[in-house]
């Protein structure tokens, strides 16, 4: 079989300001495809990123090459397979469990987002990116992490610093001397927490992870209270901003998930319109072939969720934020071992508390002029302001 | 062929043909059956593909294997002695006619 066609033309800031025609494009006519730029080959059929999403063995996450490793200073189960991986994740998983949410956590996370919207103005207009979206899924995951004394701003920062430094694939130096800085800072912070949650354990990651009967060391105990923080707060607030976008500029899907109370519904077209993660890398292990194309040993392949999230094949109007559709089997969470660990804490702060909250509060909240709403992002991606009037 | 049914929180009962092999998670994923969702595809990852076994059946399923009851935890509804992460149970010629019973929520 033939190798993947290369894409010459399409550059890294073109996917940064809007993938989807470029994707839309792959996926009709060159679905499998090594993007120069990216030095990757991008898998844009719903089918196709499954496939090497569920099948570990063949295609690792295991990639050295990445900076990942560079930018948190550990080796973290992100990077890992198998029981290795397994053993680190399931070492926090409980604090991420619906029951641990609904049960311990429910009550505080309405009263933190009650209030952060009691500061807002009403009849103002305001960035509710800047103002509710990041601050607000900070402060939640200050909770689930057991990171209390922790400032939103410091968890912000960390978050944006270690995404940034993960994908610095240009391997600049800056970033990782940003990087660095943000690690000592963490370290500081989580090994401060600890006599705390020796003294009294709670079912937030850290203190489960602290009071394990056979605890993972404490360098992966760090590690996964880093990839955490990377991972818990640009996604959610994402998320978050995204489906204020769609319900705002779709005022007749936005009456109709209030009238049946669909907010699940909403948070999963959300993200399934435009997933937070939006990419990921997996090294393939053995020559093996994807949709006809030879793919060999020591590729490294992109699972495009963005795309298979539109992909025609399964979605109708995929291009477009429609709530309710019969079916919504998007890929935002990812499959296969990685599976977004978060997915729990997502659906249910993001869909069944901050949204009806927020909608609650200002109902008849207003986007003015939504050409003002700025889209970034190639690996991550969402809003990065959203100018709304509060009524 | 073997039969699998699968009966909803609210009584209501489907039934399928599945492939001797396939998992009691796929089957419902392939045949459109509501109240699986499977969402990390098999990897034992979400428990959101849990089901209860019907009494009759739990001989025949077996027990839980490795890491399963870790993920159970996890499910949304509640756990209780015949609760399986569908993924787990590989359909064989002896669970012709297997009946699950659905939780109320997979997320």
């Amino acid at each position: 079989m033939p190798l993947a066609p290369i894409e010459k033309d399409v550059t890294l800031d073109q996917l940064n300001v809007d993938p989807y025609p470029i994707y839309r494009r792959m996926r009709a006519t060159m679905p499998v495809v090594r993007v120069a730029s990216a030095r990757r080959t991008f898998l844009t059929k719903a089918a196709d990123t499954r496939r090497v999403k569920d099948d570990p063995e063949l295609f690792s996450s295991d990639d050295p090459q990445t900076p990942m490793q560079r930018a948190f200073n550990a080796h973290t189960l992100m990077r890992k397979d198998g029981e290795e991986h397994r053993r680190e994740r399931m070492a926090m998983q409980k604090a991420y469990t619906p029951k641990v949410i609904k049960t311990n956590w429910a009550q505080v996370y309405r009263d933190i987002t009650k209030r952060y919207l009691d500061r807002l103005p009403r009849g103002e207009t305001v960035d509710l990116f800047k103002e509710i979206c990041g601050p607000v899924s900070a402060r939640i995951l200050i909770h689930i992490l057991g990171l209390e004394g922790a400032s939103d701003e410091q968890m912000m920062r960390w978050s944006q610093n270690l995404i940034d430094g993960a994908g610095n694939f240009g391997w600049a130096p800056e970033p990782f001397e940003v990087t660095d800085r943000a690690n000592a800072e963490m370290d500081a912070h989580i090994e401060s927490c600890v006599a705390r949650h020796k003294a009294e354990p709670n079912d937030s990651a850290l203190s489960l992870m602290v009071n394990a009967e056979d605890p993972i060391p404490w360098s992966q105990i760090v590690a996964n209270i880093k990839i955490a923080i990377g991972g818990g707060i640009n996604e959610p607030r994402d998320a978050m901003a995204t489906i204020v976008y769609g319900l705002l500029t779709n005022p007749d899907q936005l009456e109709e998930v209030r009238r049946r109370d669909a907010w699940d519904a909403a948070f999963e077209e959300g993200v399934r319109w435009v997933a937070p993660i939006q990419a990921s890398s997996r090294l393939v292990m053995a020559d093996t072939e994807i949709g006809g194309y030879d793919i060999p040993k020591g590729d490294v392949v992109m699972t495009i969720q963005a795309s298979a999230n539109r992909d025609e094949d399964l979605f109708e109007d995929g291009e477009n934020f429609q709530v309710f559709r019969p079916k919504n089997l998007h890929q935002a969470f990812g499959s296969g071992p990685h599976h977004c660990a978060g997915a729990n804490i997502a659906r249910r702060t993001v869909g069944e508390i901050m949204m009806p909250a927020l909608f609650e509060r200002f109902p008849n909240m207003t986007l003015p002029d939504p050409d003002a709403v700025k889209w970034r992002g190639f690996g991550f991606r969402g809003p990065i302001n959203l100018p709304v009037t509060l009524n | 062929m073997v039969k699998v049914t699968y009966v909803a929180c609210d009584g209501t009962e489907t039934t399928v043909d599945a492939e001797v092999g396939a998992s009691v998670m796929q089957t419902a994923l392939e045949n459109n059956v509501d109240g699986i969702v499977g969402e990390c595809g098999g990897a034992m990852m979400c428990a959101t593909c849990h089901c209860y076994v019907d009494e009759a059946w739990t001989d025949r399923t077996g027990v839980r294997g490795d890491g399963e009851d870790d993920m159970l935890e996890c499910a949304a509804a509640d756990v209780t002695p015949t609760s399986r992460l569908s993924c787990q149970i590989r359909l064989t010629e002896d669970l012709d006619g297997l009946r699950v019973h659905l939780p109320e929520e997979q997320v």
